[in-house]
């Protein structure tokens, strides 16, 4: 074991980007969830993408901020056509979204087919490393991220246009994807939700993200101590933290529904 | 309270052993690639704790982010790396967040090899278009041996710096390794000889100084563009080309995955080989002198048939 890398400085901005992506995942997690559209994230990351690539061929990749924004109006335009999609063909919308993502992931080959430098922003888009993260770094998700907490729980975008919650969605996503990965953007979406899917209101949400939080802290420092891709160890500590929750709090996670 | 015994006599030989380093004025050495982690353990003997980011079966373009390279870095003396853009998707950022002062750029901790050695393959337009290419020219300047002398008469002068109490040492122990690395040299380029001017396809281009140092000729890529995956147009273009004038070898290196080189050999009876590109990347390979014993070898063998 390696009891030298369990050192805050090292640790502490990972961790502090994780109970981030939280803050705004658990939230939009419980509704992925109640719509049944669990691979929209991923679909949005693999559109986001091709912002990127996109942002590369027209030579906007020397200002990070063009690059971003090509990102994320991107995902917008994508969240859109997926919101139309919802309208037209509600019934069949996971399918869609599945298809989404396989056509925007393999365009992205496409594209690059000509374009080889697109690449190396792609990756870093879409396989963000959470350890990497430093705080300089945090500071605009951190605004960003508040901004969307404060227009969907004190604006109530959500309930006033339907369409909000794509848009939401789209730049969370976006965000998120480069602090800590696809993966774990994922299951920070899905498990706390899944786990806590009984409950209901402002206890789902804070259930959710104090397991969140655990399973990122203890996937930290199992991480450490063992010397393995943080990344990959905090999805396998969300789904064992997740598994132990439904197990010990099985009646109290169920309470609400009977 | 086994256990608890067992991490204090843990910690406590941990905390002894760190005292101890300091004693002797260790250089701990952070490198990029085992072939310079194997380097500066010959020039450092025992006097520097080595560490290598990657092994021989890792491509050094990428990096899994563990806590540990954080550690390592945080708390080296030297960082040794290829440089030339190799490591440009993760070292910088890794250092970055280790902001540790003596492995800082300018600083005698912080060596690239690839400073040191004519560059080959340096564009002479940069044209985006061809794929991974570094604008600095290519960085794998480990497969010619010869760099490895060039590298290490100026690694040992950074050595001498940064732990003077040893310096005597270290020049010993170069001189040493310099004597026995020429005859090494001497004896794999007779060895070659013979096969000067093989006709030598590369999956990916990172043999330019292994073509210089054998006067080999490089007559295709597969990757026709750097790190992307090879079009089936160019795969055809490229069996149709060697039917009639086919090449000697095809070569790819023990951490990339060898199917389009397999493809093309299947297709074309060209004999495809794994070389060892790196310490680690075949069982062989396991310090410098038998890494470049084993390419020779391989390539030798193969050639002889």
């Amino acid at each position: 074991m390696n009891w030298q890398a369990l050192d805050l400085s090292i640790l502490g901005p990972a961790f502090i980007a994780g109970l981030l992506v939280l803050s705004t995942h658990v939230p939009l997690g419980r509704l992925v969830l109640k719509r049944g559209i669990i691979f929209i994230d991923l679909a949005v990351a693999q559109i986001a993408g091709i912002g990127v690539i996109a942002a590369d061929q027209f030579g906007w990749d020397d200002s990070p901020w063009k690059v971003q924004i090509a990102a994320v109006s991107t995902a917008i335009l994508g969240a859109m056509l997926l919101r139309w999609t919802e309208k037209r063909f509600g019934d069949i919308q996971e399918a869609l979204i599945g298809v989404m993502f396989v056509l925007a992931a393999t365009l992205s080959l496409l594209l690059l087919a000509n374009n080889p430098h697109g690449g190396e922003h792609l990756k870093d888009l879409l396989v963000g490393q959470i350890l990497w993260v430093s705080y300089e770094q945090l500071i605009p998700a951190a605004i960003i991220y508040a901004a969307l907490i404060f227009s969907w729980f004190g604006l109530k975008v959500g309930a006033r246009f339907p369409s909000a919650f794509y848009l939401v969605f789209a730049v969370a996503v976006t965000v998120s994807v480069q602090l800590v990965g696809v993966y774990l953007v994922f299951t920070s979406l899905i498990i706390p939700a899944l786990v806590m899917r009984k409950l209901e209101g402002k206890r789902q949400l804070a259930y959710a993200f104090v397991l969140g939080a655990f399973a990122y802290a203890l996937g930290l420092i199992a991480s450490a101590l063992f010397d393995l891709p943080s990344g990959a160890v905090i999805v396998w500590s969300l789904a064992v933290s997740g598994v132990f929750a439904s197990i010990v709090f099985k009646k109290k996670l169920s309470l609400v529904n009977n | 309270m086994k256990l608890f015994k067992n991490i204090v006599l843990t910690s406590s030989l941990l905390f002894a052993t760190s005292a101890f380093n300091n004693a002797s004025a260790n250089i701990n050495v952070f490198t990029c690639e085992p072939e310079w982690q194997a380097l500066a353990q010959e020039l450092g003997g025992d006097k520097v704790t080595t560490f290598s980011a990657t092994t021989g079966m890792q491509d050094p373009h990428h990096v899994q982010a563990r806590p540990s390279l954080i550690t390592k870095m945080r708390n080296a003396d030297l960082l040794i790396c290829s440089g030339a853009d190799l490591e440009v998707g993760w070292l910088p950022v890794l250092l970055r967040r280790a902001s540790n002062e003596k492995i800082a750029v300018n600083k005698p901790g912080y060596f690239f090899a690839a400073n040191h050695v004519k560059l080959l393959g340096v564009p002479k337009v940069i044209d985006r278009s061809q794929g991974d290419v570094h604008a600095a020219g290519n960085p794998h300047v480990q497969t010619n041996p010869k760099n490895i002398a060039v590298i290490a008469k100026v690694l040992v002068k950074r050595m001498k710096t940064i732990d003077p109490s040893n310096a005597q040492y270290y020049q010993t122990q170069t001189d040493n390794f310099l004597k026995r690395w020429k005859q090494s040299v001497r004896k794999w380029k007779k060895q070659i000889r013979p096969f000067k001017g093989t006709r030598i396809i590369v999956q990916h281009a990172s043999w330019d100084y292994l073509m210089d140092f054998g006067k080999f000729e490089q007559v295709a890529t597969i990757e026709e563009k750097t790190g992307i995956p090879p079009t089936t147009g160019h795969l055809v273009d490229l069996v149709k080309e060697f039917k009639n004038n086919p090449a000697d070898i095809i070569i790819h290196a023990g951490y990339q995955p060898n199917k389009a080189s397999k493809w093309l050999s299947q297709r074309s009876n060209i004999p495809e080989i794994t070389l060892p590109f790196t310490i680690g990347g075949t069982d062989q390979a396991k310090d410098l002198f038998s890494l470049y014993d084993n390419t020779f070898n391989l390539i030798t063998a193969t050639l002889k048939k």
